[in-house]
């Protein structure tokens, strides 16, 4: 790997060996979405409105993602849009795949079943293609130091951090924001539970990132007071995540003809993984 | 996934003005969210679910006649499998009934659905539920 990354040229093994990582993070990342019933069933019934709006913003975040954390060391927004574009097809191919060799999707389906359905697993997959390339790839990268952009102060930075939170967010909520276990516990649950669902959040949040000696993990400066990072972080995070989980169940139907009230209550409970896996970003991505 | 490589990166001291704008409309938008959430845990009354019926519209199919309604909850409780009749009557004998059942009326939402007769109902059908189970 070390002797490849001298290269200038353009190699051809590794080009291949990066798709290949694409597709396996594919299927890594989205698979519980792939075999998600519900999943299948939105991919019928989804308003084409909200699917096109899903599709459209995964476009930037793709790019955002790709010139962050992308799998070479990008330089430009040129390469990062070429990475983008290469991790959605490959999302697009993961899960077309995948549905058909579940025989989820057969030749029988009209075609804008088809489409949708794939359409709606192509968005997770092509997070998972992206973060496989470079997740994937990092591990056995003896000179991984010197092309992790997180060393690079011009892209760390504050606006960076939020957008990796959103990911996280993103990501882990997308895996269980079609599932109807999500407006179930908010029905089951009173708002007492709810509040508690909340501060519990925002605590495991902060314990992720700053308690818990992770690799990756966040120290504060010598004399910082700890309501400092709650603040400048902790709590923006979670406002992150908050709106990514209502973003994922207005765009999945969950919400409608639902008052404010529940709508929130269902929001709390998703909010809970996103937070987390917001967390998370910040420590591994 | 975690790269063992990484170094633990260290948050500065006093951060700038935008972390703290953000920070703080964040603890604001959240303060607010507990606030409204403990203020509807305060004023919720425990009763069980309300639920009335609303014909949205009729019209005549191939094969029958679809009836569009709203089924509404005025209560602070979550109603499951809420099962809907409709029935059509002529005289004192109920000439049809069909059913259906919604997973879900949330509280104080509504929750559209749709039967199929076959006989005409204009002025002699109604909707009603008849029963639900808690979630």
């Amino acid at each position: 790997m070390a002797i490849e990354q001298t290269h200038v040229n353009f190699d051809h093994s590794r080009f291949s060996k990066g798709l290949a990582r694409g597709l396996a993070g594919a299927l890594l990342f989205a698979l519980p979405m792939f075999l998600t019933m519900e999943m299948w069933e939105l991919g019928l019934y989804i308003d084409r409105s909200r699917l096109l709006l899903l599709l459209l913003v995964n476009i930037p975040l793709l790019i955002l993602l790709a010139r962050r954390i992308g799998f070479e060391n990008i330089s430009t927004w040129h390469e990062a849009v070429r990475d983008a574009s290469i991790a959605y097809f490959l999302g697009l191919l993961a899960s077309a795949f995948v549905l058909s060799a579940l025989g989820v999707l057969s030749v029988g389906h009209a075609l804008p079943e088809a489409a949708g359905m794939i359409a709606i697993q192509t968005v997770p997959a092509s997070i998972g293609a992206l973060l496989g390339r470079s997740e994937l790839g990092g591990r056995d990268d003896d000179d991984e130091d010197a092309q992790d952009p997180l060393d690079d102060d011009a892209q760390s930075g504050y606006g960076g951090e939020l957008f990796m939170m959103a990911v996280g967010a993103l990501f882990l909520g997308l895996n269980v924001a079609p599932t109807e276990e999500m407006i179930l516990i908010s029905f089951k649950m009173s708002a007492w539970h709810a509040i508690a669902l909340i501060i519990s959040s925002i605590v495991l949040m902060h314990g992720f990132v700053y308690a818990l000696s992770f690799s990756g993990g966040h120290e504060l400066e010598e004399g910082t007071p700890v309501w400092h990072a709650l603040i400048r972080f902790t709590l923006p995070g979670y406002a992150v995540a908050f709106a990514i989980s209502f973003y994922c169940l207005w765009t999945f139907h969950r919400l409608d003809g639902i008052e404010l009230t529940q709508a929130i209550m269902s929001t709390v409970v998703l909010a809970f993984p996103s937070a987390i896996g917001a967390a998370a970003a910040r420590l591994i991505l | 996934m975690a790269k063992p490589s990484k170094s633990r990166s260290i948050e500065s001291g006093d951060g700038h003005w935008i972390e703290w704008l953000t920070g703080s409309v964040s603890a604001i938008a959240v303060i607010a969210l507990i606030g409204w959430v403990g203020f509807e845990a305060a004023t919720q009354s425990d009763g069980a679910p309300d639920l009335s019926v609303k014909t949205i519209s009729s019209a005549s199919r191939d094969g029958g006649y679809l009836v569009m309604f709203d089924v509404e909850n005025a209560a602070d409780r979550t109603a499951a499998d809420v099962v809907v009749r409709g029935e059509i009557t002529a005289g004192n004998t109920v000439v049809e009934t069909v059913e259906i059942t919604l997973d879900y009326v949330p509280m104080h939402s509504r929750t559209r659905a749709g039967l199929i007769f076959r006989n005409e109902p204009a002025g002699r059908s109604r909707i009603f539920a008849t029963g639900f189970s808690e979630p």
